[in-house]
């Protein structure tokens, strides 16, 4: 039996292709199985091809598999496209029609005539994925009941006749395999846990981590690939005495977050790149008015409008840097699902803490896929509020104190005797504009050293994951979502007999120096995957350790392959013994 | 002389900015006791401006203030009133920061009927940069920026809220402080989003477009049986080319964003409490 089953499902658009993978996690998380998808999105709003890739295991996983153990294709230019990614000895699921003259000798292939079964018997072309999942239940041991229970509930809604219509379609699809499909190949469905799982987006991971957080005002505008968070909260936030409210751009959308932190609620806003961009000026205005905020990024191809529906890790530096002057702000960077939960409560109560905008780097493949989690996810979430004063000493009330610990207590709205200002302009202990050169020396010391004492709260501590041998000489750095394929190419190159490891620092503002600085003293070579063209983590490791770093950039919309990264590590590995710095190209 | 210790109450004691001459101290000074009148507690005045020479009047008022960035006075204010409804808002901002800048936000601000008073000082010019035109310049064509005169049209801000669905749009004159005083007074209680123009003449860098004289020769009060829920009406009186028309053009009230937020809450009330477990369940 295999731990581990890499299983695509292609077709076009319409053809219910996601409704079938969704349907076998759905079925999987509730059998206690691990699972990682990835989906493409055609660019077009209707049509084009389209496919889901699941991952199903026995163990903990974090990326959705390179090669496919087992490929579903419902039409030719599906079978055609997607081929080429199955193991020579894979399976292949495949409408009868598709011509299969070029097939690799090694595949296991089952042909069933969906279309026909479906125009024909059922008489409705849209109930084919459900015949495909009968076969599948049959191919790969998905209990029926399991499938029945699933489409009951789905179905349930829209009556009767549609519900039998389904069941129908299921029986059928199950009588056809039954019938004229002999099992040939080893594949069935990992063995489960103990515990069920729960099944949910990136998206909806920072969505559901936001209200466990106490958000209670969220202000956005629709962009891809981040639209979703907006979309849920505006469904389930109202259920808890909170208000979503679609803006008319991003500006508004980060202003209005502005506005209702300062005046005291949880807020929050999310985006894609181009969002961001536009809340650049307002980053600034959080930064120095001291005024928390959490922004998700959800990135996608770039610069400009780029590719909205791929994905890309090229906003990082403009999360550090973006907006005008020495502006604060804490950058997370969350590199699964689960994390996404975590990491958005951890944005909440930093924010709040440390009165600054944290900044959430997601990716539109991150975002968008499905992963199981456990259900005690929300247990020990981070913690974090905002000083407050007590109504009313007497005194002016002085917003922006220097204190030991640079956070200055606050005082909200409708306090008695907190009246004061908060200000983007430069400004003294009270909030009085004030442009002179110890004033302006001064605060700025106070806002940066507020992100110094981040680095030592305990809340921005075991922010660093860490896999491989502790003593290879081969390191890799990565951030977001890349850590998926570098945790598979870590334990491929062990294989291989080559030695590596790596860290991924959650936190990229304030970097964790103290685990970053014993890592990069340990290794011998530091190989950087990340998905831009500059190499935008390698350009932050380079400039703040003064250490050579070999690049590992993509962009091709598409997440790193483990098989990409562990080339790397073999050429890096082959360089071990040889005394030459030319290795690392632009090394400073 | 109590009423004046009233008002002067609401000064927060720091020295207004502008010059000498300026209309905005006549502004301060209508708003100021119109708080005094209305008898608001100042820890429930929230005051939010974007950037310019009117968005420095938060500083001088004790209450709690938001000076902000250049042309967002409004959607932070949105924010302000959404966390904390008991508060009263009061954005302030010029033309060039209202209507060039930050002129995207007002349609939708209008629209929402956000429950805030937004007091537009018309000044015709851009004060704080000394001297380019603006989006209502209009009878001073030659400034630093347009040294052969202006290329666009002039923007009427009064007419603009109307055709923008504000419930509330009153016009006044800097200089006219009783009438102006009672303008904020009545617009402060609309509930809604109540804009007011205020015309007002910079001392400075141009003194032709809202000169005094000239005002005070063409305006005309609203007349006291304006229709004020008559839009087409409000409109003439507010694009009239032959007076100034000073007074409340209309005044429509219906529900407000924080209303539309409470009906969304009850609209997605179930019959049991929702806490975190019953969120993530939706996930089982």
């Amino acid at each position: 039996m295999h731990p581990d089953l890499v299983l695509r499902i292609a077709g076009e658009s319409g053809e219910g292709v996601i409704t079938i993978g969704e349907t076998l996690c759905k079925i999987a998380a509730r059998e206690g199985i691990h699972i990682v998808t990835f989906r493409t999105f055609p660019a077009e709003i209707k049509g084009g091809a389209c496919m889901i890739q699941v991952r199903l295991s026995e163990r903990r996983i974090r990326y959705h598999g390179e090669r496919l153990d087992f490929l579903i294709c419902l039409n030719q230019e599906a079978l055609d496209e997607n081929l080429p990614d199955l193991k020579e000895d894979g399976v292949l699921l495949c409408e009868a029609e598709c011509d299969l003259s070029g097939e690799p000798p090694g595949l296991t292939v089952y042909r069933v005539p969906f279309e026909r079964i479906a125009t024909r018997e059922i008489g409705s072309r849209i109930s084919k994925n459900i015949v495909v999942l009968g076969t599948l239940s049959h191919l790969l041991g998905l209990p029926k009941n399991k499938i029945e229970a699933f489409i009951s509930q789905r179905f349930a809604r829209k009556g009767k006749a549609v519900l039998d219509h389904n069941l129908d379609a299921l029986q059928r699809g199950i009588n056809f395999a039954e019938q004229h499909l002999d099992k040939k190949d080893s594949y069935k469905l990992p063995k489960g846990g103990e515990q069920k799982k729960l099944l949910m987006t990136g998206n909806e991971a920072i969505a559901l981590g936001a209200a466990a957080s106490g958000l209670k005002y969220f202000f956005g505008y629709p962009i891809t690939p981040a639209s979703e968070i907006m979309e849920w909260l505006a469904v389930h936030l109202p259920k808890v005495g909170g208000a979503v409210l679609q803006t008319e751009d991003e500006i508004a959308a980060i202003c209005s977050v502005a506005g209702a932190s300062w005046a005291g609620g949880r807020s929050m806003t999310s985006t894609s790149g181009p969002g961001l961009s536009l809340m650049s000026e307002t980053i600034g205005l959080l930064s120095m008015a001291e005024i928390p905020a959490v922004i998700v990024d959800s990135q996608r191809g770039g610069p400009s409008t780029g590719m909205p529906t791929k994905t890309e890790q090229s906003d990082l530096l403009l999360a550090l840097y973006g907006s005008h002057g020495d502006a604060t702000r804490v950058v997370l960077a969350p590199i699964s699902v689960s994390d996404c939960f975590r990491v958005t409560a951890l944005a909440f109560a930093l924010a709040e803490k440390y009165q600054l905008p944290v900044i959430v780097l997601v990716d539109q493949a991150l975002s968008a896929r499905l992963e199981t989690v456990d259900p005690q996810l929300v247990e020990r979430l981070p913690q974090g509020s905002r000083l407050c004063v007590e109504p009313g000493d007497g005194n002016q009330f002085a917003r922006y104190r220097l204190t030991e610990s640079e956070v200055s207590p606050a005082a909200l709205p409708g306090t008695l005797g907190g009246e004061h200002m908060v200000t983007g302009m430069e400004h003294d202990e009270l909030g009085n504009f004030a442009c002179d050169e110890e004033t302006h020396t001064a605060m700025t010391v106070k806002r940066f050293r507020k992100l110094a004492a981040i680095e030592n709260d305990p809340l921005a501590q075991d922010l660093c994951v860490r896999w491989g041998d502790k003593e290879a000489e081969i390191g890799i750095v990565t951030w977001g979502s890349s850590a998926g394929p570098v945790e598979e190419a870590v334990a491929v190159a062990k294989n291989l007999g080559i030695s590596a490891q790596a860290i991924v620092p959650k936190i990229l503002n304030p970097l964790p120096h103290e685990e970053l600085k014993a890592f990069l003293g340990k290794v011998k070579r530091v190989i950087v995957p990340e998905l831009n063209f500059l190499g935008q983590l390698a350009t932050l490791l380079r400039s703040t350790y003064r250490i050579p770093t070999i690049g590992l950039t993509k962009v091709k919309g598409v997440p790193l392959e483990p098989s990409e990264i562990v080339e790397k590590i073999v050429e890096a590995s082959a360089t071990l013994n040889v005394r030459s710095r030319k290795l690392y190209g632009r090394a400073g | 002389m109590e009423e004046l210790d009233r008002s002067c109450s609401y000064l927060s004691g720091i020295s207004p900015v502008w010059c000498p001459g300026c209309g905005y101290y006549g502004i301060l000074s209508a708003l100021v006791e119109a708080f005094a009148d209305l008898n608001l507690p100042t820890r429930e005045l929230a005051l939010i401006s974007g950037i310019g020479c009117s968005s420095r009047l938060p500083y001088f008022v004790k209450a709690y203030g938001f000076h902000s960035i250049h042309g967002r006075g409004l959607p932070i204010a949105q924010g302000v009133k959404t966390a904390n409804p008991d508060l009263t808002v009061v954005a302030v901002g010029g033309d060039g920061d209202g209507l060039a800048i930050g002129g995207g936000h007002l349609p939708h601000i209008a629209r929402n009927n956000v429950d805030i008073t937004y007091l537009l000082f018309n000044n015709a010019i851009y004060g704080m940069t000394k001297g380019q035109f603006s989006p209502t310049t209009t009878l001073f064509p030659i400034t630093k920026t347009s040294p052969f005169g202006l290329a666009g049209e002039a923007i009427n801000p009064s007419a603009l809220a109307i055709v923008y669905g504000a419930s509330f749009v009153a016009r006044g004159f800097s200089v006219k402080k009783e009438h102006l005083k009672d303008l904020i007074i009545r617009g402060m209680r609309h509930r809604g989003f109540s804009f007011i123009e205020i015309l007002s003449s910079c001392s400075s860098f141009n003194t032709t477009d809202m000169n005094v004289a000239r005002i005070i020769k063409n305006l005309q009060m609203v007349p006291e049986d304006h229709n004020q829920e008559d839009e087409i009406e409000a409109l003439r009186l507010a694009t009239d080319k032959e007076k100034i028309n000073l007074g409340v053009l209309v005044r429509n009230p219906r529900p407000t964003l924080g209303d539309k937020f409470q009906e969304a809450r009850q609209k997605a009330k179930g019959k049991s409490p929702v806490t975190v477990e019953t969120l993530l369940n939706q996930f089982a």
